[in-house]
């Protein structure tokens, strides 16, 4: 049988709707699930995705997709890379895995709810895709590093991480819980295929892929790279639905839904990228620096989607320009300040060489942050190693969950946004999270940090031990300096020179 | 006398963090303890200088004498510690 041509039907099957005549169109599309903005269907009927595909082409490509990924990986299991690979280099690993795979299911269930209760046909066309996108995404991401636990079983924690009470995961859930699990199917699309994929997969994808390509790692870099293709066409979910939106009147909401979102994710997505960009990849492998990334793919292109939908830069968009430089580098010290309650090894990696390479990159970073890594560095030669293991627990920030820090040295501007609200104090690691804890308190007033926990008697004994306990990790997982401090070796080396 | 919690936001360190301390504790004996997690750990010592504290945007600092139960300071408020000259 002749098939036609896909631009001969494509548009009348995408656009096939129906009008309920059993129930009312609220109960079929309840306005909380699927549009409390009150569009008419008649608008969201002119939905139109910039990318098109069929799903015997999306069946066929993805399968090639699949086939390329699965095959590399294949050729090159038999070979020893990843016995020999650095180890701050698998840290990167084992820290995008387990923030990422499991994640990624949780996105399949978010665009499911999008394929069921969005109002647009055209949209839940899509987000059909998207779902089967996000499926494989999860899939593929949990079998690549199976094959590693026997190596390791800190890559245990694909599977593990996602379902702990790790604080570095409870950051990245309470991230994603906001911005795709517990919103209606308009506000999810703008926050999640907007704000998070459209403007800032990107760097977790495209920048690690080059990264891991220069590691030699082609299979993780053929791996992200086929994610990213998927992510860059259901991504365009978002597009058309601001338009309707702010053709609808309704600019105003969907500029709030984008400021949201694209500050959460920017901040884990500091650590998740930021930290092994600038820190953990060996100097001579490293592609560009976080801040370069951030100000190329972000900066600039995702400036100009906005202001192409007629949406503004975020208001604190010259903090986030700032921020790009500056909050990636107190992260990295913190986390491998608390590097026992991590699932991975941070390495320090602040050698004479690394130094001048983020004083160029950053200038002023030894005045500021390498100060503290001046102490850190003197005890670790000294063989105080004890001293940069802290006895107490960072706060953590009541929006991002992550610790509350900043510049610190001669630039020192460390400081805590509180908000009281019904009675509580809450802390937050910017003004941005304390706004956003403003624009819904209801929705966030209840959560409680690691820190609310640990004072409210939820972890015990009330130690480390009981902390590492109550995230779960197991003797043999919890986190070190993946290089044994030997990037501290060349300044003991220039001691005992000078001596 | 009863344990309570306050925020450490030491001068030259990069992260807040979390001081138990004693509602009978002085503030000197506060800045002590504030000054064990982050003094010779991630910030270097200055051993001609004392630690004063303040509350957050403060400008005025607490009597070193004054006890934490006398101030007014909340659980969980945030607390800067600045070096100062003895």
């Amino acid at each position: 049988m002749p098939l036609l041509e896909r631009s001969a039907w494509y548009d009348i099957a995408r656009d096939t709707n129906w009008t309920p005549k059993y129930v009312e169109v609220d109960e079929l599309f309840p306005p909380d699930q699927s549009d409390p903005y009150g569009i008419p269907v008649a608008e969201w009927e002119t939905f139109d995705e910039p990318y098109k595909v069929s799903y015997r082409e999306y069946v066929s490509v993805q399968r090639e997709k699949d086939a390329g990924a699965y095959s590399v990986k294949a050729a090159l299991a038999r070979s020893s890379y990843y016995e020999d690979a650095d180890p701050a280099y698998l840290s990167m690993l084992k820290l995008h895995y387990g923030a990422i795979a499991l994640s990624e299911y949780a996105a399949c269930q978010s665009d499911a709810r999008m394929t069921r209760f969005s109002k647009a046909p055209g949209m839940r066309n899509m987000a059909t895709f998207g779902m089967l996108d996000e499926l494989r995404h999860g899939q593929i991401q949990l079998y690549f590093p199976h094959q590693l636990v026997s190596l390791d079983r800190q890559f245990d924690w694909a599977h593990q991480a996602h379902h702990s009470k790790n604080w570095a995961a409870i950051a990245g859930r309470h991230a994603l819980d906001d911005v795709m699990m517990t919103r209606d199917s308009v506000t999810t699309s703008i926050m999640l295929n907007f704000a998070f994929e459209t403007g800032l997969t990107n760097i977790q994808m495209i920048g690690l892929s080059a990264d891991a390509a220069n590691m030699g790692d082609f299979t993780f870099s053929n791996l992200i790279t086929s994610i990213q293709s998927d992510e860059a066409r259901h991504a365009q979910i978002g597009t058309p639905v601001l338009e309707i939106m702010v053709r609808n009147g309704r600019k105003a909401e969907a500029q709030q839904a984008v400021d949201i979102a694209f500050w959460r994710i920017h901040r884990i997505f500091a650590i998740l990228t930021g930290i092994p960009m600038d820190y953990w990849i060996p100097l001579e492998k490293r592609d560009r620096s976080f801040k370069e990334y951030m100000t190329e793919f972000v900066g600039e292109q995702f400036e100009r989607q906005l202001l192409d939908l007629g949406l503004e830069r975020p208001w604190y968009w010259d903090i986030f320009l700032e921020d790009v430089g500056t909050h990636h580098h107190c992260q990295a010290a913190a986390t491998w300040a608390w590097r026992n309650t991590l699932w991975w090894n941070p390495t320090g990696n602040v050698g004479p060489r690394e130094r001048a390479w983020l004083e160029e990159k950053y200038p002023g970073w030894n005045d500021t942050f390498g100060k503290a890594w001046d102490v850190i560095i003197d005890n670790l030669v000294e063989g105080r190693t004890e001293r940069t293991l802290p006895e107490t627990l960072p706060i953590v920030c009541n929006m991002s969950q992550i610790p509350i820090c900043a510049i610190p040295g001669n630039g020192w501007n460390v400081k805590d946004w509180p908000l009281e609200y019904e009675g509580r104090l809450y802390h937050f690691n910017s003004e941005i999270d304390r706004w956003v804890f403003e624009q819904e308190p209801e929705r966030y007033r209840g959560h409680m940090t690691l820190v609310d926990r640990f004072l409210a008697g939820h972890i015990l004994p009330p130690d480390l031990g009981g902390a590492l306990a109550y995230m779960s990790l197991q003797p043999g997982e919890m986190g070190d300096d993946a290089h044994g401090y030997a990037w501290v070796d060349a300044y003991r080396e220039t001691r005992r020179a000078a001596e | 006398m009863a344990l309570f919690p306050v925020i450490s936001n030491f001068q030259e360190d990069f992260v807040l963090l979390l001081l138990p301390v004693d509602t009978e504790n002085t503030m000197d004996e506060v800045a002590a303890a504030a000054a064990h997690h982050s003094v010779g750990t991630r910030v270097a010592p200055r051993p001609d200088k004392v630690v004063r504290v303040r509350r957050q945007g403060a400008s005025d600092f607490f009597p070193r004498d004054q006890r934490l139960a006398e101030t007014g300071v909340r659980p969980m408020e945030t607390l800067e510690f600045i070096f100062c000259d003895a």
